[in-house]
């Protein structure tokens, strides 16, 4: 008995990997497929199945002058993306320090209310600030610019960094910046010297979410640049013609997916929340 | 030179976490703060160390206003009741952290730390992450971090209460060890077992429900509690308080037991009072029958919770005697070591050592 | 009511490593059946270990664990019937005091005029009758509490209560409150209660039998009196009582043994193995006397320092490097420099290698 129900279990990971593992394992195939091995029935295994080619990956360096530059458009979107998400945090940081420390009243709006305020920027869907956001940029005359998109990046992903660090910052015991203070830091100090510090796990989760959200956004990217600046989920929808090219969307589907899978490998190490202990008990 | 504290007032919700506190302080002294939880002991210390603003009332240290001054620049060190240490940084470091902030060099701060540390015990743990450290050596690393900084006042909450029965022993030991070393600090310390402030301090302060209702040398607060309430609170099992009158030259107890008027108690007029007996002070005799409610039996000492027409009353007495719940015995006073209160609880008269402490 | 024995136990939280370290070294214990006992150890003995155990929320890495006979070593918790008392009290916060005492019941399926009478009855007992209505998140850390206790008792199929330092959030003068009510609740019910504290005078007031544990061996199990007056290691000495036992270390000349205060006769039908190097005698400070130089058997010291505790007064004597403490009633008189402390017999213990040595009588 136990050994069936054990076998049910593995049976049901089996299967679930599977279903999420599949889409990547299809991109990489049809990624060295040529506009032959895409038609017909499915086929998996190279040199059995087709015939593998690099002509999708070719595509993205524009060899034989087709296909488009992948490299300038993974540079602007790190560019924009790094920025951004790192002035959110080092903003949101700070912003989640001071409403989990502080108290703040105006009339009958309290802390809460404010963190409340930050999160419901995200409730809205993009289409609403598209506009808005469109006319601020021209007004400022940074349509099509990476500063552009730098500063509405940052209007974003703020919320998530503060949303994030303020639940944080509540779980970190308060006596911590008291001892700060009474050995000689002024409240900026505690914060840098002492809170900061114990804090790893909740700027790693706050970081990769920030860096997730500005990396895979079509949206803005695609209404606020068009010919100076592009972005690279936009570069990749750029690669679509009249018969869409399976193998060149793979390609670039992996080559986008790729630098997240490495950070969240490598970061992965700082988000154990046994940092903390030691400090109370 | 000390730190005076006028009229300090702190309420919240109609509850005074702090009412009406006048304490003065002198450099060198060592004070007890003695209380039941929710006294205001804590919130007393962390309104000396800036950490909570009175709403109203005066803080002096040396003669200058120290409520403008904001907490990191008072000098100023405290122990926590929870073993407060910053988990990023290793012993050695924790010790330095206060030196380093106020700019002292690191090899200066090193060496300083590393001499409170033989002072509390903890030389090989240098290296150590607060983590890896048990409850009582965490508490160690706290309180070196707090003597290294020499600060004029030192500020202690209850740090024995979350530790092992031995551990706060020999802490308590060491304790009168550590603070022979500072001289010219304020040492505060707070606690709630009264054997603990007897023994530690010059000084001692009872606290109840925010304000002081009693302060004074530990042996004389002992000896002549101010009020019914001191006396619960400085004695361990709690005074026993018998209602009765003086008539004819006899107290009447509750219950209809006759005692002759002690010596001590011989000038009080007539009239009803409240007689106040600690529970040492009751032996198993022949004068007064009651029944056992409780027996508890520690090491060589008996405590019987009794109940009889006298009330309800708590006997401690050396010596090991099995009763059960049920159980009659009889139990004699000593009326020499009887306390007198009036019925309001304000002590009238005391024991003859008392006298000599009153006032 | 149960007789619960622990066979071969042992337990260690690094099963996959070479060299595990033991929290629990092997040992067997019973618990009689309606008994009270206290696991008496500083923190890191292995007591909360064993406790786990014996309810279940641990599997023992070694040996097993009989209910009445029965093996329970692979039973849940749920099914061993028994009640947990955690040192922070446990309440279901959305209910009122009333619907966490029923709870237990509920998820059996009592029916409601059953559990009406069973939460009145155990309400009844624990002073609660009056704020059943309650939310329960709204009473003080005491009362919650004894709320955790509640549910434990009103289930009839409880055969055990065990409860892990249940007075740490208690104020120290309502303890004695609470320590009453647990010595009621057991004459009453007559469950088998193991109570694990690092106090002794919690453990020392509460069990008929204490199981003294350090670094997860079980030094010693007798009653209050037996470990007051013959603590047989020196460790047990040290820990139980306050102050601790004194230790003086002495050498074995003859008939007498030779400290450095002076000698004292070898206590009658006391055989002391020669050639022990670690040989020390150990006295309680309470057992000791002041008395007059004239006595042959005195041993000799200077007062190095009064201590005041209220009730009492301690006293500290120098015996050249060495230290004996002196307990005495507040008030007594307490000489001054040289001094001369009787040891009497009947109250003196010899430690061979930390170990008592017996006397045969």
């Amino acid at each position: 008995m136990k050994t069936t129900y054990l076998l049910l279990k593995y049976l049901a990971i089996l299967l679930w990997s599977s279903f999420v593992a599949l889409p990547f394992l299809w991109a990489l195939t049809t990624s060295f497929k040529t506009a032959n091995g895409v038609t017909g029935g499915a086929t998996y295994i190279p040199w059995l199945q087709y015939k593998p080619s690099l002509e999708g990956w070719k595509v993205l360096v524009r060899t034989g002058g087709q296909g488009i530059d992948i490299v300038a458009p993974y540079i602007s979107s790190a560019v924009v993306t790094l920025s951004a998400s790192l002035i959110s945090l080092a903003l949101g940081t700070l912003a989640a320090y001071g409403l989990s420390r502080f108290t703040f009243r105006l009339g009958f709006i309290k802390n809460s209310d404010i963190t409340f305020f930050f999160i419901s920027q995200r409730i809205m869907p993009p289409i609403v600030l598209a506009i808005p956001f469109f006319l601020m940029l021209q007004f400022l005359g940074l349509l099509d610019t990476i500063a552009g998109l730098i500063l509405v990046y940052v209007a974003l992903l703020l919320p998530i960094a503060t949303w994030v660090m303020v639940d944080f910052f509540n779980n970190v015991p308060r006596q911590i910046d008291e001892m700060a203070m009474i050995d000689g830091c002024n409240p900026i100090g505690a914060f840098l010297r002492v809170v900061l510090p114990n804090s790893l796990p909740g700027i790693t989760v706050a970081g990769l979410f920030c860096i997730i959200f500005g990396w895979n956004d079509f949206f803005f990217a695609f209404t606020l640049t068009f010919t100076k600046t592009q972005l690279l989920p936009v570069a990749v929808v750029a690669l679509n013609s009249s018969v869409t090219p399976w193998w060149s969307l793979s390609a670039s589907a992996l080559v986008s997916v790729a630098p997240l899978v490495i950070i969240a490998f490598f970061v992965e190490r700082f988000l154990s929340s046994g940092n903390m202990a030691g400090a109370i008990r | 030179m000390a730190l005076i504290l006028q009229n300090i007032d702190i309420r919240e919700n109609g509850v005074a976490h702090l009412d009406n506190i006048n304490l003065m302080f002198s450099r060198g002294g060592l004070y007890t703060v003695l209380g039941r939880t929710l006294a205001g002991k804590t919130t007393l210390l962390r309104t000396i160390a800036g950490l909570q603003q009175p709403q109203k009332g005066t803080l002096m240290l040396h003669g200058s206003d120290y409520l403008q001054l904001p907490v990191w620049k008072r000098r100023v060190a405290m122990v926590y009741q929870q073993f407060i240490n910053y988990p990023h940084l290793n012993v050695l470091a924790n010790v330095a952290f206060p030196l380093r902030r106020a700019g002292v060099p690191r090899a200066e701060a090193h060496q300083r730390a590393r001499e409170v540390l033989g002072k509390v015990g903890l030389t090989d743990f240098e290296k150590r992450r607060p983590a890896a450290l048990s409850g009582g050596q965490q508490q160690r690393v706290a309180l070196a971090r707090a003597l290294v900084k020499r600060a004029e006042i030192l500020l202690l909450d209850e740090p024995l209460v979350n530790l092992d029965y031995k551990l706060r022993e020999q802490l308590r030991e060491d304790f009168q060890n550590i603070f022979e070393g500072q001289d010219d600090a304020i040492v505060v310390y707070t606690t709630t077992e009264p054997a603990e402030a007897i023994q530690l301090g010059h000084q001692m302060i009872i606290m109840d429900e925010g304000g002081i209702i009693q302060q004074g040398e530990p042996l004389a607060v002992f000896n002549a509690p101010a009020t019914i309430r001191c006396a619960e609170i400085i004695n361990d099992p709690p005074m026993n308080i018998f209602y009765g009158t003086i008539e004819n030259g006899d107290i009447q107890l509750q219950g209809g037991i006759q005692l002759k008027v002690p010596a001590h108690m011989a000038h009080l007029p007539h009239g009803p009072y409240r007689f106040g007996l600690r529970a040492a002070d009751l032996r198993l005799g022949s004068m007064i029958g009651s029944q056992v409610e409780l027996s508890e039996i520690s090491g060589s000492q008996t405590i019987l919770h009794l109940r009889g027409d006298i009330g309800t009353f708590i006997l401690y007495e050396e010596g090991v005697y099995q009763h059960a719940i049920g159980d009659t015995v009889q139990v004699d006073l000593n009326s020499n070591r009887i306390y007198s209160f009036s019925v309001d609880g304000d002590l009238i008269a005391g024991p003859a050592a008392a006298e000599a402490y009153r006032r | 009511m149960a007789t619960i024995e622990l066979c071969d136990i042992a337990h260690t939280y690094e099963p996959d490593s070479d060299d595990p370290t033991f929290a629990l070294k092997a040992l067997n214990l019973v618990w009689k059946d309606g008994g009270t006992y206290a696991l008496l150890g500083p923190s890191g003995c292995g007591k909360t270990t064993m406790l786990n155990i014996i309810s279940g929320l641990i599997r023992s890495t070694r040996g097993k664990i009989l209910f009445d006979g029965v093996d329970f070593s692979q039973l849940p918790t749920t099914k061993r019937n028994i009640a947990q008392v955690f040192q922070f009290p446990v309440i279901y916060t959305l209910m009122s005091v009333q619907e966490n005492l029923e709870f237990p019941l509920v998820c059996r399926k009592i029916p409601k005029g059953e559990r009406i009478r069973r939460v009145n009855e155990v309400a009844e007992l624990l002073n609660l009758k009056d704020k059943l209505k309650r939310p329960a998140r709204k009473l003080a850390a005491d009362e919650k509490q004894l709320i955790s206790l509640g549910r434990g008792l009103v289930r009839n199929d409880v055969s055990a209560l065990l409860m892990d330092e249940p007075l740490t959030v208690i104020d120290p003068q309502l303890k004695f409150e609470i320590r009453r009510k647990l010595k009621q609740i057991n004459e009453h019910y007559g469950l088998t209660m193991v109570y694990v504290t690092h106090d002794q005078n919690e453990a020392m007031t509460f069990a008929d039998t204490i199981v003294v544990m350090n670094d997860g061996e079980v030094i010693q199990t007798g009653t209050p009196q037996e470990l007051y007056n013959r603590p047989e290691t020196s460790y047990v000495g040290y820990f139980i009582g306050s102050p601790a036992m004194n230790f003086i270390k002495c050498t074995l000349a003859g008939n007498q043994l030779q400290t450095a205060g002076g000698r004292i006769p070898v206590p009658a039908g006391m055989s002391i193995p020669a050639n022990i190097q670690n040989l020390k005698i150990g006295i309680r400070p309470r057992h000791v006397q002041f008395t007059n130089s004239e006595s042959a058997k005195a041993i000799k010291g200077q007062i190095q320092l009064v201590q005041e505790f209220g009730n009492a007064r301690v006293a500290t004597v120098g015996i050249k490097e060495e230290m004996m403490r002196v307990k005495l009633n507040y008030g007594a008189e307490v000489p001054t420099g040289d001094v001369w402390l009787a040891l009497p017999e009947e109250n003196l213990c010899v430690y061979a290698d930390e170990k008592l040595v017996n006397r045969n009588r």
